[in-house]
């Protein structure tokens, strides 16, 4: 080589650039930190919306989130249609155990929403019909399953999107309870 | 010579062939129903503009005005709803930004994190026209070999000769 060429390193630079930022993609994937299909939520540290719903059990009745102020509470988007919603609702009746849970039927018809609990369980302390969804829209639910993390201030913590799985219960909601205590 | 019109083929074909793929994008039928929409046109056609510039966050790759998932034509319901109400374009694109974040916008706004994405075009097209003058030049104009000493020798009689010989035969210069 009798002459330096800059020119010639630029694709090599550039190709081990993209393998740089491949890898970095491809690791944060493998370790579960990014997950493209999993939508930032811009509502952790708001407070919940308040959108009067009707219950399901008795639809003159409104649902209140005001009166569960002062407990950490999880709010459930469901629906009788949604498969996930019945791999978590096993999770879910655990979860009651130890945190009240308010479900709310995200654009589902009541009967069905009620032979669904019967079939999968009730781990509900409440649950509120939001028919048209626009509940949900004001909660920035794109998908069911939905789960929130409200803490005693009314302030939503953490939200999952998609069914809640033993990984994502003991990685993320019981490290954040932790962290919140 | 050959070579870059190779170059130059190959382009072209590439700018055809995106051309092509591109075209049955535009104009395609939309997702809306007729019943969804507005009486009011002018109202009906600033739904419409709306609703291409946000994403259907189910599907994520398409706007609500061509999506058929069922959280596209609920968004689609919103928008109109809040057109009725006497909401401005841009009152209605952030109450939907604080529900779901900047993705629903399809064009991603300018702030601090989305600055690199902004600006890598212009950074790649700076770089490109930098790489094609770079090496423009190089072929055009090849550098000069080092002129040797005995070459530097003959240059120089060459020019003493050239400068007697004016001298005698051409006056006239």
């Amino acid at each position: 080589m009798s002459r330096f060429r800059p020119t010639f390193f630029i694709p090599l630079i550039a190709f081990l650039g993209l393998m740089v930022i491949g890898g970095l993609a491809l690791q944060g994937t493998l370790s579960g930190s990014r997950n493209p299909n999993q939508l930032p939520s811009v509502l952790i540290g708001k407070p919940a919306p308040d959108v009067p719903l009707p219950l399901l059990q008795n639809s003159r009745a409104e649902l209140a989130l005001d009166v569960y102020r002062g407990q950490t509470l999880l709010v459930n988007f469901f629906a009788s249609w949604c498969a996930p919603c019945r791999a978590e609702a096993p999770a879910l009746e655990h979860l009651s155990n130890q945190i009240s849970i308010i479900g709310i039927a995200y654009k589902d018809r009541p009967e069905d929403t009620l032979q669904f609990l019967e079939q999968y369980g009730n781990p509900f302390a409440a649950i509120g019909r939001d028919d048209d969804g626009r509940a949900g829209m004001a909660w920035g639910v794109y998908g069911v399953p939905e789960t929130y993390l409200i803490d005693p201030s009314g302030e939503i913590k953490w939200r999952h999107a998609g069914p809640l799985t033993r990984d994502v219960i003991t990685t993320q909601l019981l490290a954040k309870l932790a962290e919140m205590q | 010579m050959i070579r870059s019109r190779l170059y130059i083929l190959l382009i072209g074909v590439f700018v055809i062939g995106a051309g092509t793929l591109t075209l049955p994008l535009v104009g395609t039928a939309t997702a809306i129903t007729a019943e969804e929409m507005l009486a009011d046109p002018l109202l009906e056609n600033r739904a419409r503009n709306l609703s291409q510039k946000l994403r259907c966050l189910v599907c994520q790759n398409q706007s609500i005005d061509d999506s058929d998932a069922d959280l596209a034509k609920d968004l689609r319901r919103e928008v109109r709803a809040q057109l009725v109400q006497g909401k401005t374009d841009e009152a209605i694109l952030s109450d939907l930004r604080a529900k779901y974040g900047d993705f629903v916008l399809l064009a991603p706004p300018m702030a601090k994190n989305t600055m690199a994405l902004w600006l890598a075009p212009i950074g790649f097209l700076l770089l490109g026209i930098g790489i094609t003058l770079g090496v423009r030049r190089r072929t055009t104009l090849p550098s000069p070999s080092p002129i040797s000493h005995a070459d530097r020798a003959q240059i120089e009689t060459l020019k003493q000769n050239h400068k007697k010989a004016s001298k005698h035969d051409q006056p006239w210069l």
